[in-house]
């Protein structure tokens, strides 16, 4: 029990740590990947609370989706190895405000609302998994599959937008060069 | 106990020897991995293998222990070799083989005669050297003239503003970055910075206006909008595309309800600097970031603290020519977010350029507030002035130099290619290994030292060249053809065109990864490389086999189809690359050019005779002018030569290389970097027979 | 004790694909070689490259190193013989591959060097082909076991190993894993003849030699997921488990050192291509006939 509260609470510093490095460098590609292992953290945090198929799956997708913002950080933006020593932070005032009052709201969340009584024992593994199969394919099937679907289309939808643009616009070449 | 001076290896390492030492030692020397120079496949045609000897081949110097130089070195490929020995990790031995070290090296630790036998025990003295002195109580360090760069400081934001101390940019007071200076000749494959913004600027400042000339004819809306703004005042049609083009964009990127203006929101920072040079004269001061903060006395900026800059009127280096950099347009997607971060700053726009500049010009303001509402820095902005590659990605591009030490590129080869990401938007191709001279008018050669120069300028091709020198003299000096002689020379040159089309294969396989084709070609090689008419014909079983393995090689076709492809009629394609032309003139095709012409000699050889190195017959002392032809490996050499009392006067000399190593730019550009180096290597060229 | 055996028995199978790469280059059977020339690296200067990301640079060769080890401590050897027996156990050796990405990344930003550079991100571009071979085929895996339990999924292969149930998801697996472990043809990252090693390029010394040991672990790791998931894990006569599982994972891990000897490399566009276009349709036919097998065969 303390043991599991040790760790929820390391790993709970390292998101936080990782969080602020995000914006402490000036390297895109260090942010990017300081902002992966925060996520990774938040990830080893649900490992430590028992829920093994959600830690597990955070600690997976943020790979690949870190990753891949780091490399249109890369791509996109000016500077992006960070030699100008480029301030990552923007809006000062806003973001501190904003940052101060969500943590209060969810401090007061946590502290304020009734949990209910300590589990004694939490289902192992197999059967959260099993659990959340269920769930996932039972009763919230509709909500999930449209909401894959509902992403799929906008991926498409997006990808279909983009391309048109450089047909035009070479369509557009051609009738000048005509 | 210092260890005997003369068993310590010149790239000792610095470290007191002692047991531990030695057994790490001892490993070091069961473990030689060498980078040869100019390239294996160099060492391949003088005959040697490096892998028999104990030797492991490495593909960059970090992994390299022993430099293995095999032949004289030119001097800018001494140059570039002092780079990579530089980059060797110590301890780091140099092994030569026949020839005299560079100067620009330390003394090689061993040297040795260019033979096979030589070699080995060459490799194993340096064994036994590696073992004994591998650490020593002192060493020196190497130092090289070439490896000396100047560092100078840029401003990551204004290129223009070059220091030779760090400190801070006089005009927006960011840190300068250090960065090196110029190109040196000594410039190395791994001799690089990627500081992508710096190069950029850099670059694009110098050609900004060949770059938008050029560009203007594939690619209109990759013109640099911070030069054209002008423009979109007067000139609307000429425009058009880009408008679409960024209208469109902006479409996507943020939903804003702005769009019926007809794009010009880009480039308002430019026009509120305008404006406000209009209304004001006189010396006023800006922040380089905020642009609407604008005050008559110089001091910091209230929003940034950055220390503000003087300007004299409107017509600062935003509007002037040329020298306005993509660093200004930078700028003002700086100053879009920031007037929106903080537009609860209101006191200060009031005297700013927030409102006359934004709301009142007639038809196209609106872009602050399009991108207040995203509130962050739009990518599209960032990147609207980069230059576009075929993809129409626009990045920062990148200046990479390939060779003249690289695994996958003759030895001697220097590719300079400019990658946007994986891709090549430029690429230049020069030779550091060159003949350089077209025949010195004072001093006459002797014939044979002629000869002899020849070939062995030519490393990859030798007989070839032996053979076309023989031919220009003798006929120089009237002698009439003797059909058995140039029989003997014919086969002779037909076993070299198998052992170097053998070295293009075991090429292609070190490019392609392709470890069986490698090594399977480069034992064909050597053993072809003195055999004579018995066991070249025992080998053509052998030969056999690797054709069908190749075309049953799954991958290698759709590796090689539609790369590289020459048009047919491009002149100036000479030997197999000019006959795969009929063929798609990919690749591919010439890959099958290459093998079928090694059964064509290979039949040739049956019918011939034994092949016979080409010695130059007795001429006397006589006087006269010769043209040769002779169709290397490579394709045609034509050499006429004048001779005087014997003796060589001048010469020309025009090979297939010098005229293939022009097509590199073309077949490069806008290819993917795996690509652009497949094309250029299967134009099989040497870099010792471009001649400058 | 199990975490030392496993451990062991990881370095071994790096050690044994060391000697037999050996074997096939030089034709020579070294067994000595691997430990010389880690031996060797030990002695040679550790470079670092000039003006280099420190932190990439240092952490990517041990965070490889690390990605082998946990992706091996989920799989078991034998029965018992497993550091940890998760619930999600397949799943997690996918999220533990998931950082080859990040270290290769870091690899290729750290040093400061265009081939670096371009290696990590061609790895990047590498994952978005092969990705979804290595999650669809572990997909179909765990539904024939009901389970992501790694020991479950071995238990459910007792009377017919999965090679057989599904070969189509064990060929997309073999190739994926390939893939992922950046072996020729799909050693984009490193590519010797286009990038000069890539971003391995700037290593030297200790730094090399802990990439090069994690590169190998990464193999077998991959051919221990392989043997696992499809070919029936310790199952097998005669032998004990234990030595079955080293067998099976050894002579996957061989086919992958050996397949890329023989092949060229292969272009990005057409992994990319050919992995949407024909791997990811496969992979979806491998999970709907496995699915109507569980329905239709009791």
């Amino acid at each position: 029990m303390y043991a599991q509260a040790f760790f929820v609470a390391v790993f709970g510093l390292a998101a936080i740590g990782f969080g602020v490095v995000v914006f402490r460098t000036s390297s895109m590609v260090r942010s990017a990947l300081a902002l992966l292992f925060s996520q990774t953290a938040v990830g080893c945090m649900f490992l430590a609370m028992q829920t093994e198929f959600l830690g597990v799956l955070q600690i997976m997708m943020m790979a690949t989706e870190m990753s891949i913002m780091a490399i249109f950080m890369v791509m996109f933006m000016m500077d992006p190895g960070g030699l100008g020593g480029m301030d990552m932070s923007h809006q000062k005032r806003f973001s501190i405000g904003a940052g101060v009052s969500a943590a209060a709201v969810a401090i007061a969340v946590a502290l304020l609302s009734d949990w209910g009584p300590v589990a004694e024992q939490v289902a192992d593994a197999e059967a959260q998994t099993r659990a959340l199969g269920m769930e996932l394919l039972g009763r919230s099937m509709m909500i999930f599959e449209t909401a894959g679907i509902t992403i799929l289309t906008a991926m498409i939808a997006a990808t279909a937008v983009a391309i048109p643009v450089q047909n035009l616009a070479s369509k557009d070449d051609k009738e000048a060069s005509e | 106990m210092t260890p005997d001076p003369t068993l310590t290896i010149t790239g000792a390492r610095q470290k007191r020897p002692s047991l531990l030492q030695k057994l790490v030692s001892r490993a070091l020397a069961r473990n030689l991995s060498c980078l040869v120079v100019p390239g294996p496949e160099v060492a391949l045609a003088h005959g040697l293998d490096v892998t028999a000897a104990g030797m492991r081949i490495t593909a960059t110097p970090r992994d390299a222990g022993v430099l293995l130089i095999v032949g004289e070195l030119s001097e800018k490929m001494s140059d570039a070799v002092a780079v990579l020995y530089a980059q060797m990790p110590r301890p780091r031995a140099i092994l030569m083989l026949g020839g005299q070290t560079p100067s620009s090296l330390p003394d090689a630790d061993i040297c040795a005669g260019l033979s096979q036998a030589e070699l080995i025990d060459a490799a194993d003295r340096l064994k036994h050297a590696l073992a004994e002195g591998a650490f020593t109580d002192s060493t020196e360090d190497f130092d090289a003239s070439v490896l000396h760069t100047r560092i100078e400081y840029v401003c990551p934001m204004h290129p223009e503003v070059v220091e030779d101390e760090p400190g801070s940019c006089p005009k927006c007071g960011m840190d300068l970055v250090a960065h090196e200076a110029g190109d040196s000749a000594s410039e190395h494959e791994h001799e690089h910075e990627h500081e992508h913004d710096h190069e950029h600027h850099h670059d694009h400042e110098s050609e900004s206006e060949s770059e938008s000339e050029s560009e203007s004819e594939s690619e209109p809306e990759a013109h640099h909008y911070g030069h054209e703004h002008h423009e979109h005042e007067h000139g609307h049609d000429h425009e058009h595309h880009s408008h679409h083009d960024h209208q469109q964009d902006h479409e996507q990127e943020h939903d804003h309800e702005h769009h019926q203006d007809d794009g010009h929101d880009q480039d308002h920072g430019d026009e509120q600097q305008q404006g406000h040079a209009h209304e004001k004269a006189g010396t006023e001061y800006t922040c380089p970031m905020h642009p609407e903060i604008i005050q008559h006395e110089p001091g910091s900026c209230p929003k940034c603290g950055m220390d503000l800059v003087a300007r004299d009127d409107g017509e600062d280096e935003d509007t002037g020519e040329g020298a306005s950099g993509h660093g200004h347009d930078h700028e003002h997607h700086h100053d879009h977010e920031h007037q929106h971060d903080e537009s609860d700053d209101h006191s200060e726009h009031e005297q700013s350029g927030h409102d006359h500049g934004g709301h009142d010009h007639s038809g196209h303001d609106h872009g602050e507030h399009d991108h207040g509402g995203s509130g962050f820095m739009s990518m599209i902005e960032v990147t609207k002035d980069l230059p576009r590659s075929a993809d129409g990605l626009q990045m920062d591009w990148l200046e990479v130099p390939f060779g003249p030490v690289f695994s996958g590129l003759p030895g001697g080869l220097k590719l300079t290619l400019t990658l946007d990401g994986d891709g090549v938007t430029e690429g230049q191709a020069t030779s550091l290994v060159g003949m350089t001279t077209e025949g010195k008018e004072d001093e006459a050669m002797d014939a044979d030292t002629f000869i002899e120069h020849l070939s062995t300028a030519m490393p990859l091709a030798p007989v070839s060249y032996r053979l076309l020198a023989c031919r220009a003299i003798e006929q120089a000096a009237g002698l009439e053809d003797d059909p058995e002689i140039s029989r003997a020379r014919e086969v002779a040159l037909e076993r070299e065109r198998i052992g170097s089309h053998l070295g293009w294969l075991a090429q292609l396989g070190r490019q392609l990864g392709f470890a069986w084709l490698a090594q399977r070609a480069s034992t064909l090689q050597l053993e072809i490389r003195d055999a004579n008419r018995d066991r070249i014909a025992a080998l053509e079983p052998a030969f056999r086999t690797l054709g069908t393995r190749l075309e049953r090689t799954p991958l290698l076709k759709s590796r090689l189809k539609g790369i590289g492809v020459l048009p047919s009629e491009s002149s100036d394609l000479r030997g197999p690359v000019a006959r795969a032309v009929k063929e798609g003139g990919d690749a591919w095709a010439r890959l099958w050019q290459r093998l079928t012409e090694i059964s064509a000699s290979l039949d040739l050889i049956k019918s011939g005779g034994e092949p016979e190195l080409p010695v130059l017959r007795d001429i006397g002392d006589v006087s006269g002018t010769g043209e040769a032809t002779v169709d290397t490996p490579r394709g045609e050499a034509r050499l006429s030569l004048k001779l005087e009392r014997g003796k060589v006067k001048s010469y020309q000399l025009d090979t297939a290389c010098r005229h293939h190593i022009d097509l590199v730019a073309k077949l490069a550009e806008g290819q993917e970097l795996g690509d652009a180096l497949l094309a250029v290597g299967s134009l099989d060229l040497s870099p010792w027979e471009v001649i400058s | 004790m199990t975490v030392a055996i496993v451990l062991l028995a990881l370095l071994g199978g790096a050690w044994l694909l060391a000697v037999i790469e050996g074997w096939v280059t030089t034709g020579r059977l070294r067994p000595g070689a691997p430990m010389l020339s880690g031996l060797a690296y030990l002695g040679r200067e550790s470079i670092v490259p000039r003006s280099p990301d420190r932190v990439f640079f240092e952490a990517a060769p041990v965070l490889l190193l690390v990605v082998a080890v946990l992706g091996a401590a989920v799989l078991p050897l034998a029965p018992d013989l497993i550091i940890a027996d998760l619930g999600t156990g397949a799943l997690f050796v996918n999220a533990a591959l998931a950082y080859v990405l990040v270290a290769l990344i870091m690899a290729g930003w750290g040093p400061d060097g265009a081939y670096a550079m371009i290696g990590g991100w061609r790895f990047l571009g590498q994952l978005i082909a092969y990705s979804m071979l290595i999650v669809m085929p572990i997909t179909a895996v765990a539904m024939r076991a009901e389970s992501l339990v790694n020991t479950a999924i071995v238990g459910s292969q007792t009377s017919l190993w999965n090679i057989v149930y599904q070969p189509l998801g064990f060929v997309l697996f073999i190739i994926a894993a390939m893939a992922l472990a950046f072996r020729s043809p799909f050693d984009l990252p490193t590519a010797e003849g286009e990038l000069a090693g890539g971003v391995d390029a700037e290593y030297t010394g200790v730094r090399l030699a802990v990439l090069r040991l994690a590169r190998l672990m990464l193999v077998v790791t991959l051919a221990s997921a392989a043997t696992v998931f499809y070919l029936g894990g310790w199952h097998g006569p005669l032998l004990p488990p234990w030595a079955w599982s080293l067998i099976k994972t050894l002579a996957v891990a061989v086919l992958m050192l050996l397949a890329g000897r023989y092949l060229p490399r292969i272009r990005e566009a057409d992994l990319m291509r050919w992995c949407w276009t024909l791997g990811i349709p496969l992979a979806l036919l491998n999970i709907i006939i496995v699915g109507v097998l569980i329905l239709v065969v009791p």
